[in-house]
């Protein structure tokens, strides 16, 4: 299921993150991502996903190692890499940054200068895309937290990235909520973009993975396709979903 | 607190709606300073009906809610009321039980009352007529050509704050009833209450504010932004040039 034969489009160098207090968040992680891969990335709380996506759009700079883009280290041009990665936070209340949903979509295409029309276009464009274009004139503070999520798609969609990271995507959502991201997902996934998603709620969305990275104590300690991994992901805090006879493909919340 | 709607915003379709917010703006000012210098009684007559005509025809705002929330300004309009009785010196009120009050005085107050009404008035038509947002981008697009002003900035600013209000309110809130909760009542120092939630939302905060930079530098925040483009037609020349013809009128017969 995995791409080897599509080009590498980023890639990190042993990456390594300590925090001035002594953490280790991170270490020596060496990975490659292909275009138009799905690759999830796994493991228990506190061992380090979030702060690993953060660096791979340059958000956090590493102590050591570094991260490539098209062959090229994110940090020659950091505002170009995050244009083309697009990061969809843990908490969706605290990126949202317009009085209204439009307005909040379009802060993304204004910060690169797009002239107006342009601007408008995407955020009518992406808005449709998630299904909050009847919403476009309510102020973000009012949605629920599945529009708040899909607001967040939106927002980062409309910057056109090519690679589109989330960090728990599913936290706090109820069950249509789930499907209704799970489809966004998946869409994206089929439009070609390449996905990078944290969760540990396998059991909702590895189906639909090409890949599976399991981190333990900020290392990866498992690569490969989810069929290989799942049966192993228990010893590292990972809750292996359904029975252990469950097939992969069944590990989904979509119909 | 969410009760008020003296300075909100009505989505209407109104003339005042659709005109361009600089020239709106400049309007709001001469009304603003032809309500300060106007001296006669008719004069004021004159304007308080046009003022109403043009909230009720012009702007299509509910008029009577409005006044409603005067009742915020009572207290100081007693106060302007009180000190002008006493200070102003005059004839004494035949008849009046309290030395000290004089014809002028009261006059004089009730006068400066009925400005600051009309004021409150103007400033109500703007903010009804005219989406936060667009008030921003006036406010930016005035601050441009000052030297060492940085508009982008300033109109942030504004823009964050207005976003940051609510989602502060609901923090103290869901704050205070997982405190009531906890049965804080108990607590007779009501001092330290107030440092039981000042001390978490001050955290708190700082957590969000940190998160939310981190998520405009995700999408790539810089100060060159797209700018708001504004149209003037001609009928808001038409509004302006009719504005300053009818305020001129007015101060030219109120002297
Ligand atoms: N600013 C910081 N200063 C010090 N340590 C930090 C900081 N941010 C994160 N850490 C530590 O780094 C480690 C990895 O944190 P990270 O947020 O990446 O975990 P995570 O895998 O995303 O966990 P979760 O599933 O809870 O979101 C944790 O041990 C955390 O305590
Ligand atoms: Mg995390």
């Amino acid at each position: 299921m995995s791409k080897p034969n599509m080009p590498i489009i980023l890639e990190t160098q042993n990456l390594t993150h300590v925090f001035p207090d002594g953490t280790v968040a991170i270490k020596d992680i060496n990975l490659q991502i292909h275009a138009g891969e799905f690759v999830i990335v796994a493991g228990a709380n506190g061992s380090g996903k979030t702060v690993l996506l953060r660096h791979l759009n340059g958000l956090i700079r590493p102590t050591k190692g570094k991260v490539l883009l098209e062959g090229e280290p994110i940090s020659k041009n950091i505002i170009a890499a995050r244009k083309q990665i697009g990061l969809i936070f843990q908490d969706s209340d605290s990126q949202i940054v317009g009085q209204t949903v439009a307005e909040d979509v379009a802060f993304g295409p204004e910060n690169l200068r797009l002239p107006p029309e342009e601007v408008n276009r995407r955020v009518k464009t992406y808005l449709e895309v998630v299904g909050l274009s009847k919403l476009a004139q309510q102020s973000p503070h009012v949605l629920s937290g599945g529009e708040k999520r899909k607001l967040a798609v939106a927002g980062v969609l409309a910057m056109q990235p090519k690679i589109i990271m989330f960090d728990e995507p599913f936290t706090g959502l109820d069950y249509p909520g789930v499907v209704q991201v799970l489809r966004q997902l998946v869409s994206l996934h089929q439009s070609g973009h390449t996905i990078i998603l944290v969760t540990h709620e396998l059991e909702k969305v590895l189906a639909h993975a090409d890949r599976l990275i399991i981190i333990y104590r900020g290392k990866i300690v498992e690569d490969g396709t989810p069929e290989e991994i799942i049966g192993r992901s228990e010893q590292y805090g990972v809750r292996m979903p359904l029975g252990e006879n469950e097939r992969v493909d069944a590990m989904t919340w979509l119909k | 607190m969410a009760q008020i709607v003296l300075f909100h915003y009505f989505p209407r379709n109104s003339i005042l709606h659709k005109m361009d917010g600089r020239v709106k703006l400049i309007c709001m000012i001469l009304f603003s300073v032809a309500i300060s210098l106007v001296q006669s009684i008719p004069s004021f007559i004159i304007l308080t009906a046009s003022l109403i005509l043009i909230t009720l025809l012009a702007a299509r705002l509910p008029l009577i809610t409005l006044l409603k929330d005067m009742k915020y300004f009572s207290f100081l309009i007693l106060i302007i009321l009180l000190v002008n009785s006493f200070v102003i010196p005059g004839r004494p009120i035949p008849g009046f039980p309290l030395p000290g009050v004089t014809v002028e005085g009261v006059m004089t107050g009730l006068i400066a009352s009925w400005r600051l009404v009309l004021i409150i008035m103007v400033c109500a038509v703007m903010t009804g007529t005219t989406s936060l947002i667009t008030l921003k981008n006036v406010v930016e697009w005035y601050l441009r050509p000052i030297p060492l002003v940085p508009e982008t900035r300033i109109a942030t600013m504004i823009n964050l704050t207005f976003v940051f209000i609510p989602v502060i309110f609901d923090t103290v809130s869901e704050m205070l009833s997982a405190q009531k909760a906890r049965c804080v009542e108990g607590r007779r120092n009501p001092l330290k209450r107030i440092m039981f939630i000042a001390f978490p939302l001050l955290v708190q905060t700082f957590r969000r504010t940190e998160e939310l930079i981190l998520a405009m530098e995700a999408r790539c925040y810089s100060d060159d932004r797209t700018r708001a483009v504004f149209a003037t037609t001609a009928k808001d020349w038409l509004i302006l040039a009719f504005t300053v013809l009818f305020l001129a009128f007015i101060l030219f017969y109120s002297f």
